[in-house]
């Protein structure tokens, strides 16, 4: 943190950087300056409502609860994604809408994409055996896998971060959809076909593993372990998808060889194309990979040993 | 003052990087540490065992801190991706008896068994800490003068907060070896972001384009070479740096450097001692650029 952003008590004003935009009737966004009575304590919010009822009151922003429930006011503060409601006010601070969201006006994006993705997830409990009655006969163990994803308020600020959302068509469907969906698949009532939905419509295994996601969550969900990874196990399970491909090419290469090979896994699960050819020319010539590699099957020495290791653990799921 | 290590490279420090394996082997000895290397010691899993099961996520990486415990060392990695899935690992096997005496049940086929006395450091760390940033900067003979750094440090070395306590503001340990090295830090948006390695087999594109962008605002911020702990990142930068150029229709030709490179730089190794030949985009350039100012 730079030093002249800690927050001292001493403080009288705060100096913010507002962006403002209305894509209706301008161009391009702008930045204005407010300044803002400190007062100890304020939250990022109380900022906001100062400048909306003393500065500028057509300036737009959301909130509804304003205690960490409802997840509607998380914006952009000095580049991270926070809830207004929730986070201290700094002394400089530069105020911007959530990234990866179309935007309605200065800090109102719309949450469409993500209520649309939702839609599409089959966002309900799909029983498949019959209802055994009230109370039902669940324990804190059934529920545990769940646990920590149940604490998501859909605020955005994870799918805000996530650098595969940030690329052009992609299908992925990012963060907080997978927080939904691994809620419901992690239910023990529950009985869709949670895997194709993992594969097929959220596209899991294009998560990049970056953590962004759990570093913003300000409910602090452990959104790779235990939302995405458990998606990727339930499509490994079931079925034929690329990213579960190359999880069992992977697998079986580490169990020849005693360790793993990127370039026969990489072969292995895609085949030799065309436009991989200047890639793995050039590897060659820098002596990184060995052709040889990709089709050599060499049992390393001492791999039995590590081969029986691992066929005893991959299958306890 | 010996430093003793059990050492567990990595695929790509015994593949596509033998490079790494090399300058980190040459720099190691340079400072008196030892580095044991783990003897058949298999794979964390990348990214790959923890989409399988989670049993063979911590049985495989329990085993290699298993071999480390035999020998009574601490295990040292070069690559992010592994000291994650070892930290990772050890942190859940310190704490969780169940998964500990899961995962030793199925070790005991090997006649192996973890009690959880080890603890897994990069081997950035190593000199940062261990050794120390006094005793690397005695060493420097060709000090980084007026070479500009940028520093990718790469997702695991970092993120989760569960794993690594980033709530310090301190400098971060690559910062602080290239200023002890005598080098400039570049700031830049991007070094603390993600280079998309674990989807590049799959979904080229998505890297290229991640990667691409970072390796943009690191030039246009002045960057002469980028320094990166993890080779899986080095693997992007360099070997597919045409394809961002080509993506991006911008010419970078800034060459990636590992940890022990870049120490090998200043304390007077040679290109050949690195292996910086073995590098896609060349780095004669920034070795021109320390020749000239060489003391």
């Amino acid at each position: 943190m730079n030093p002249s952003s800690k927050p001292t008590t001493e403080l009288d004003v705060i100096r913010v950087s507002l962006f403002r935009f209305d894509p209706e009737t301008e161009a391009e966004p702008r930045y204005e300056s407010y300044e803002v009575p400190h007062v100890p304590r304020m939250r990022v919010m109380d900022v906001l409502d100062y400048i909306h009822e003393t500065l500028a009151v057509d300036f737009g922003y959301r909130w509804l609860c304003g205690s960490k429930k409802c997840g509607t006011c998380a914006v952009t503060v000095n580049g991270t994604p926070k809830l207004a409601c929730w986070e201290e006010a700094e002394p400089v601070m530069t105020i911007e809408p959530l990234n990866s969201l179309p935007i309605i006006r200065d800090l109102v994006v719309s949450r469409d994409p993500h209520q649309d993705g939702l839609a599409k997830l089959q966002p309900l409990i799909v029983r498949t055996e019959p209802y055994s009655g009230f109370p039902e006969p669940l324990s804190a163990t059934d529920m545990a896998p769940s646990y920590h994803l149940r604490d998501c308020i859909q605020c955005l600020a994870c799918h805000s971060v996530c650098p595969v959302l940030q690329q052009p068509d992609t299908g992925f469907g990012g963060p907080a959809q997978l927080v939904a969906l691994a809620e419901l698949a992690l239910d023990p009532r529950d009985g869709a076909d949670r895997a194709t939905i993992a594969e097929e419509v959220t596209k899991v295994f294009k998560c990049v593993s970056c953590y962004e996601c759990e570093r913003v969550c300000p409910t602090h969900i452990p959104i790779v372990g235990e939302a995405i990874e458990p998606l990727k196990r339930l499509v490994y399970r079931r079925g034929k998808a690329a990213g579960a491909q190359r999880a069992r090419v992977f697998l079986d290469v580490v169990k020849v060889h005693g360790h793993a090979n990127p370039t026969k896994v990489a072969v292995k699960t895609k085949g030799v194309r065309l436009a991989d050819l200047g890639l793995a020319a050039r590897m060659v010539r820098r002596g990184k990979i060995k052709l040889g590699d990709a089709f050599l099957k060499r049992p390393a020495a001492g791999a039995a040993a590590l081969r029986n290791t691992l066929e005893a653990s991959e299958d306890s799921e | 003052m010996s430093k003793k290590y059990a050492y567990f490279p990595g695929c790509s420090a015994k593949g596509t990087c033998r490079e790494l394996d090399m300058s980190t082997h040459v720099v190691a000895k340079l400072f008196g540490i030892e580095l044991v290397e783990l003897e058949n010691p298999g794979c964390t899993g990348a990214r790959e065992f923890r989409a399988i099961s989670e049993l063979l996520h911590l049985t495989a990486n329990g085993r290699i801190l298993a071999l480390a415990e035999q020998l009574g060392l601490d295990l040292a990695a070069v690559c992010d991706t592994c000291l994650l899935n070892l930290m990772e690992t050890n942190q859940r096997l310190k704490s969780d008896a169940a998964a500990l005496e899961a995962v030793n049940k199925v070790l005991a086929q090997e006649k192996l068994s973890y009690a959880g006395g080890v603890d897994v450091k990069h081997f950035l760390w190593v000199l940062t800490e261990d050794l120390g940033v006094e005793a690397l900067r005695a060493s420097v003979v060709r000090p980084l003068r007026g070479l500009r750094v940028a520093p990718f440090y790469g997702c695991h070395i970092q993120r989760p907060e569960s794993v690594f306590d980033t709530s310090s503001d301190e400098t971060p340990a690559l910062d602080r070896l290239i200023q002890t090295l005598g080098g400039e830090v570049v700031c830049y948006d991007g070094a603390s972001k993600c280079c998309g390695f674990h989807v590049v087999t799959v979904e080229e594109d998505i890297s290229v384009r991640m990667a691409g962008g970072h390796l943009s605002n690191a030039k246009t911020e002045g960057a002469q070479c980028i320094v990166t702990p993890c080779p899986l990142c080095h693997t992007v930068f360099d070997s597919f740096q045409p394809q961002m150029e080509k993506q991006r229709q911008q010419p970078f030709g800034i060459p990636v450097l590992h940890v022990a490179q870049l120490v090998g730089l200043a304390v007077g190794l040679t290109p050949e001692e690195m292996g910086l030949a073995r590098h896609w985009v060349g780095s004669d350039d920034i070795v021109a650029h320390l020749g000239g100012a060489s003391v």
